[in-house]
């Protein structure tokens, strides 16, 4: 195997060195396996062969990007070769004219939407790790971020693919126009499959322009049903802001506690914005959001239009996940996502659970989408902290499922939710899913393991 | 096989405080050009949590892997965790070397010791400045005094344009850099640093390099100093300087005086009274990207080292179009000069350097222009 893979990238783009495969074993999860190599091609042909290599020989590969996933998704449960597409990061081509950007799957988000700044124009998608998470595994994880509700996610920007099959064939699918009913749509196929289906190598997405002005304002909750109903009411007004997010007062808390951001002690606290191309636009659209915001008793609003002042309000979001990261050594990070007029339900659940349990768990999120971040902190060398977090996991799990909502609106499914899979997906689907992954990938090479597919 | 790793309360704390977030991929200067994981801080962090739980055997291999980190402090200050990766990889260093991995600076250490300086040179370069007493001592360093002598000579030259009353001594190595490649500062050095700096009844010691500064300050061997410790550029920023620039020029802000000592200011303000076309790079500050050389990696790894040099050149005219860079560290400014590719028309400096000669093409502006 080495002697083959280091005749496809060379020897300084191989490694199978103990400690270099270490830090491969490991993701933003608490899933840890080890790879048996790894390798950085830098070409599309260089990926086809190492997969033709490895379907011939059975071996496991899977493809990673940065490696901040959150579900153990990049994680080689079955060992394997991992492709470091991070040496693959060019811009291939920004097109203006025709609304599209065309790279190689390692290009970093921060990087393309720099590039595209200078156009005056945004690829939206923005998860909280976009200045180190690649492309390629935007699209592997279906990402979204902070803007879903308003931009969408991922997926409503993949125009088209170039993808090595597990078969090792090369395969282009997708088109370069705006719209495309030609076929089967394959290309969304593979957005969100987390790497079991292909390697992506190429992506052409769909940019939008940005956004010139923007309005920022936040309101705190005393009672977290009335920070729900201004949530669905403002989603349902005719007005999409294009933030809406939500903290609840655990949240909340810790921030006060363990930064110098002033805080009230309430129950929700609301984020919201609106952005647009003119100010008229920006202001009126606000108008609307802040009478909804005010008309369900909110104990504080406050409203910034300078860049100095929204900064100011968007303190206290953006510390978030470090200040929960800082008090507490380990923590899960997940993403269940419901409809959204079933936050209030959500959230008064996951206080429910985390009470049963005596594990702290912080929820904050996408309120606009339904998306929330449940952060479960923990101790990982205390078991019996170990067991009753699993325990809190699970329970969450059946809660959103039983709000008719889903285990992962933009991490993941991986190693950690592969054991719900069966909550939210009927055999009939689960058995479809498993028909096409073993269609495509007849000897279950690609990112073996996961998501309950084998 | 030597496995005597301590893992203090500190260590511990920090390992299980990683989210492995993988946030500080985006600031460390060996994985921008490695893209290897095993180079970035959570790489390092990773392999201390299986050494620490006994995952990981410790072999020569996993030693020499902590040897890849400038110390440059990015990954530290942009870790949402609230980490110090470079502490904790300076922290395994000595502890590597404690468990009898020697490194490769165990030879720095006894050139150092013996000749006083990192380098082995044997004869100082006497700048003819050399008092008996002065209000004043200047400190340069081994890399000013033996790398960059005339950038040193221009520094000296614009100190006498200002008057200042100063006096140099016969230094030796401060030997701090020793503490972060494994090893402890030589003690006898720093006393005879101290004895030829008090003998000249000075109150103050200006340095140049930013690392010496930090040495002084903060390490415990200097303590008796007993000299209030300023870095050249904290020292000049309240003179008036009477010579400008037309220039676009932009400033980096060496890792050593911004991230380890928090002087971003100073430098600045200078620039600001010389220079009305100034620009600073996309990344700055806090967040400025390192030179690559150091905490011991441009002795280590010298040809990465000036590669990490050469993309950190290119991004700045890049993002600047700058026909100056300035900076205040005679390591910075060595790396860079030696990164920098002949058809790059920028031009490199040390801040003292370059007002020098503006003072200099102020008096024979016939000279510069032939
Ligand atoms: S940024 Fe901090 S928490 Fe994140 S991987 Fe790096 S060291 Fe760990
Ligand atoms: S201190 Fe600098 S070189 Fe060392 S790991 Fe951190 S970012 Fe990388």
């Amino acid at each position: 195997m080495i002697k083959k893979l280091v005749e496809i990238v060379g020897q300084d783009n191989f490694t199978d060195q103990l400690e270099e495969l270490v830090p491969y074993s490991y993701d933003a999860s608490m899933n840890v396996y080890r790879p048996d190599a790894a390798v950085w091609p830098e070409s599309t042909e260089q990926v086809l062969a190492i997969v033709k290599f490895a379907n011939e020989n059975k071996i496991p590969v899977i493809p990673r990007g940065a490696g901040t996933s959150l579900s153990g998704g990049v994680v080689p449960i079955k060992g394997g070769i991992i492709i470091d597409l991070s040496k693959m990061n060019k811009i291939l081509e920004v097109s203006i004219e025709n609304r599209y950007a065309h790279v190689q799957a390692g290009v970093v988000c921060d990087d393309l939407n720099r590039e595209l700044a200078r156009h005056g124009f945004i690829f939206p998608p923005d998860p909280a790790s976009s200045s180190v998470a690649t492309i390629g595994g935007n699209v592997a994880t279906n990402a979204g971020g902070i803007k879903g509700a308003k931009y969408g996610t991922t997926r409503d920007y993949v125009l088209g693919l170039q993808v090595v099959l597990p078969t090792g064939e090369l395969m282009r699918t997708g088109s370069y126009t705006m719209k495309c009913v030609s076929g089967y749509d394959l290309a969304k196929l593979f957005v969100g499959a987390e790497g079991t289906l292909g390697v992506i190598t190429e992506v052409t997405l769909k940019i939008n322009p940005l956004p010139r002005y923007a309005m920022t304002a936040v309101a705190t909750y005393a009672r977290l049903e009335d920070a729900g109903k201004a949530i669905f009411q403002t989603m349902t007004s005719g007005v999409i802001p294009s933030v809406m997010e939500i903290m609840d007062k655990v949240t909340l808390k810790s921030i006060r506690e363990n930064t110098d951001i002033a805080l009230p002690d309430a129950e929700a606290m609301i984020l919201t914005e609106t952005d647009g191309f003119t100010w008229e636009e920006v202001e009126a659209q606000m108008e609307v959001v802040l009478g909804i915001l005010k008309n369900n008793h909110p104990v504080e609003i406050k409203t910034a239009r300078d860049e100095k002042d929204r900064l100011n309000l968007w303190k206290a979001r953006k510390s978030a996940y470090a200040t929960l990261a800082r008090v507490s050594s380990s923590f899960v990070l997940d993403d269940v996502t419901v409809p959204i007029s079933r936050i209030p339900e959500l959230l008064v659940g996951i206080q429910g659970i985390s009470q049963n349990y005596g594990i702290v768990v912080a929820t904050f999120g996408h309120a606009g989408d339904g998306n929330l971040h449940p952060q479960i902190l923990y101790n990982e060398y205390d078991p019996d902290q170990v067991e009753r977090t699993h325990k809190v996991e699970k329970e969450i799990f059946h809660l959103a499922i039983s709000l008719n909502g889903t285990l992962s609106g933009e991490h993941g499914i991986g190693i950690s939710k592969a054991n719900y899979m069966t909550l939210e997906h009927d055999p009939v689907e689960m058995d479809l899913m498993r028909r096409i992954k073993k269609t495509l990938d007849p000897n279950n090479i690609m990112n073996p393991g996961k998501r309950a597919l084998d | 096989m030597p496995n005597q790793i301590k893992f203090d309360e500190k260590m511990r704390k920090a390992i299980v405080q990683c989210s492995r977030c993988s946030f500080c991929r985006a600031v460390c200067p060996i994985f921008d050009l490695t893209k290897r994981p095993i180079a970035n801080a959570s790489g390092k962090m990773i392999l201390l949590k299986e050494l620490m739980e006994g995952k990981l055997p410790l072999t020569e291999s996993v030693a020499q892997a902590f040897l890849r980190c400038t110390t440059c402090m990015n990954c530290t200050t942009n870790c949402p965790s609230g980490v110090d990766p470079q502490e904790m990889v300076k922290s395994m260093r000595k502890d590597m070397v404690g468990a009898g991995f020697n490194n490769l600076f165990k030879a720095m250490g006894e050139t150092i010791e013996k000749y006083g300086n990192i380098y082995g040179e044997t004869e100082r370069h006497d700048w003819g400045r050399k008092k008996e007493k002065a209000p004043y001592t200047l400190f340069l360093g081994c890399v000013g005094t033996y790398r960059e002598e005339e950038s040193v000579q221009e520094t000296l030259r614009l100190l006498d344009i200002l008057k200042v009353d100063y006096t140099m001594v016969d230094e030796v190595c401060c030997s701090g850099v020793l503490e972060d490649v494994g090893y402890s500062i030589k003690e006898d050095l720093a006393r005879r640093n101290i004895i030829e700096i008090q003998k000249t009844g000075a109150k103050t010691l200006i340095t140049t390099c930013p690392y010496c500064y930090r040495v002084f300050k903060e390490h415990p061997s200097y303590k008796d100093l007993g000299l209030e410790v300023k870095h050249i550029t904290q020292f000049l920023k309240d003179f008036d300087f009477k010579v400008k620039t037309d220039k676009k020029v932009t400033y980096h802000d060496p890792c050593d005086l911004g991230r380890h000592a928090g002087i971003y200011d100073e430098p600045r303000e200078i620039i600001r009274k010389i220079a009305p076309n100034f620009v600073e790079p996309r990344r700055t500050r806090e967040n400025a990207m390192c030179c690559g050389a150091g905490g011991g990696f441009r002795g280590a790894f010298a040809k990465e080292s000036v590669r990490i040099a050469r993309n950190r050149l290119s991004q700045i005219i890049e993002d600047t179009g700058a026909e100056i860079l300035l900076t205040e560290c005679p390591s910075c400014l060595h790396n860079f000069r030696n990164a920098k590719r002949q058809k790059q028309k920028i031009e490199i400096y040390n801040l003292t350097e370059f007002l020098a000669k503006l003072y200099q093409e102020k008096t024979s502006p016939a000279k510069e222009a032939a």
